[in-house]
């Protein structure tokens, strides 16, 4: 069964009749084109490389059905930078060389991002406990946590 | 992996908009609320829902009060909101230590104490905490009928309630604790702030002559469901609250009680062990917080979110 939905994405407004079990990732992805949000585990929601923000909060779009962001905005990777320059985030994750494949990097950008702003002078073992949603396979996390203590400087 | 089919979905903004609309999508219809473990059963075909009744625009649902018989944790509230939740301290704090440890932030801030204690999955906070706390709950039926059930009664083996069907959980209530009662939880898990393995949460009085008074305690990741351990609680009555040796006693009590299961995670009797060493530190952190110090203990720091 469908049902129209309308929903903002990094400022757009998409207007699409979709079946109810749409995941939102799907809707971001194959309706809105917006590749820079990644499925990996699919399933369970652990990996985090999926994560976007509803009404700013940082949420797993695996988790989420398109049809429950109805009315609401949602951020992705592709918006995070503003005018063409780039969030403090993705400027340290780059001079921290915080990513290698990147896979999991937009996920952790759309996490943190929404963590410094509720949080803009966290300790190590905060940074660390904020990460606990996404995984990371490449880095051991190190450069990722100098690269969110950088942003946060 | 793509949800199985849905027929229906619906948005109410109230609770009896809610009712009637979980009524007219038939009796496979569900309530959805932070989605973060249901949304998992459908993909996984555990659950094949007609409909889905979508409550996060419910305001009445949402929100934590507090007046002099306790406090009143609306369904929806989010785990990140129950963290922020100053009014939770002392008695109540059990659920801030929990919310702050669950999932993660992602979770956080979908995740709801109403889904969680519906859902009653074996490897999850909320069951143990609203055990340890003698919580209560509202329930509301289509009719509108109401009524309230302990925790006892509401909490069934893992996955089972005492919810029927086309009944919403309003609220999750705690009724106010003597004054000088501190509460603690904290969980074990393979790794940081993995599904608990075992939970311990632990509710305790610290009357005029330093002795413990009206413990509950509450133990999670039981493949019978939550428990209320009465028989260590009543060994930790009257135990003096700086008694290292009897609040060891009173655990071990606690943990001869428990039927224990041996999975993959643990043994049986590993399971044992660490609601007697978990629960030491609960029960040190519920001490310091009756006495009125130790709302930071060292180890069940809040960090955050």
């Amino acid at each position: 069964m469908n049902k129209t939905v309308t929903i903002t994405i990094n400022g757009e407004i998409f207007e699409e009749s979709v079946p109810i079990r749409m995941l939102l990732t799907d809707f971001i992805r194959n309706i809105a084109g917006l590749t820079g949000t990644h499925i990996s585990c699919t399933l369970e929601g652990v990996c985090g490389a999926c994560t976007v923000q509803i009404n700013g909060e940082a949420v797993k779009s695996c988790l989420t059905l398109a049809v429950q962001a109805d009315g609401q905005e949602i951020t992705t990777v592709e918006g995070l930078a503003t005018d063409g320059e780039l969030h403090p985030l993705q400027k340290s994750f780059n001079e921290h060389h915080a990513l290698q494949c990147g896979f999991c990097t937009s996920g952790i950008l759309m996490n943190t991002a929404e963590f410094l702003e509720k949080n803009p002078n966290p300790s190590e073992s905060e940074i660390r406990h904020a990460l606990i949603g996404n995984l990371c396979r490449c880095t051991g996390y190190a450069h990722i946590v100098a690269a969110v203590k950088g942003a946060a400087q | 992996m793509y949800p199985a089919p849905i027929q229906d979905y619906a948005a109410p903004t109230s609770v009896d908009e809610a009712l009637k609309a979980l009524s007219s999508f038939g009796e496979d219809a569900q309530f959805i609320a932070g989605g973060q473990s249901l949304m998992q059963a459908i993909k996984a075909r555990l659950i094949q829902p007609s409909g889905l009744v979508d409550l996060q625009h419910v305001a009445e649902l949402k929100g934590v009060t507090s007046d002099g018989d306790g406090v009143r944790i609306g369904a929806m509230t989010r785990y990140v909101n129950i963290v922020g939740a100053s009014e939770l301290d002392g008695a109540y704090q059990a659920l801030r230590d929990a919310a702050i440890h669950v999932g993660d932030r992602q979770v956080r801030n979908r995740g709801t104490i109403g889904g969680s204690l519906c859902w009653n999955y074996i490897a999850a906070c909320m069951p143990a905490v609203a055990m340890g706390l003698g919580a209560e709950m509202d329930l509301m039926s289509g009719d509108g009928a109401t009524r309230s059930l302990g925790v006892e009664e509401f909490l069934g083996a893992p996955l089972e309630t005492a919810r029927n069907d086309g009944e919403i959980l309003l609220a999750v209530r705690v009724a106010a604790a003597a004054a000088n009662t501190g509460s603690a939880y904290s969980k074990w898990g393979l790794v940081a702030d993995a599904l608990p393995v075992i939970g311990v949460c632990v509710r305790v009085e610290v009357d005029g002559s330093g002795a413990c008074a009206n413990a509950r305690i509450g133990i999670g990741g039981l493949a019978s469901g939550p428990r209320n351990a009465t028989a260590g609680a009543s060994a930790l009555n009257g135990t003096a609250a700086d008694d290292e040796a009897g609040i060891e006693a009173a655990l071990a009590a606690t943990a001869d009680e428990i039927d224990t299961q041996s999975d993959m995670w643990a043994s049986s009797d590993y399971r044992k062990q660490l609601i007697r060493s978990t629960g030491k530190t609960v029960v040190q952190a519920a001490i310091a917080r009756a006495q009125g110090h130790g709302a930071d203990h060292p180890h069940l720091q809040p960090l955050t979110i």
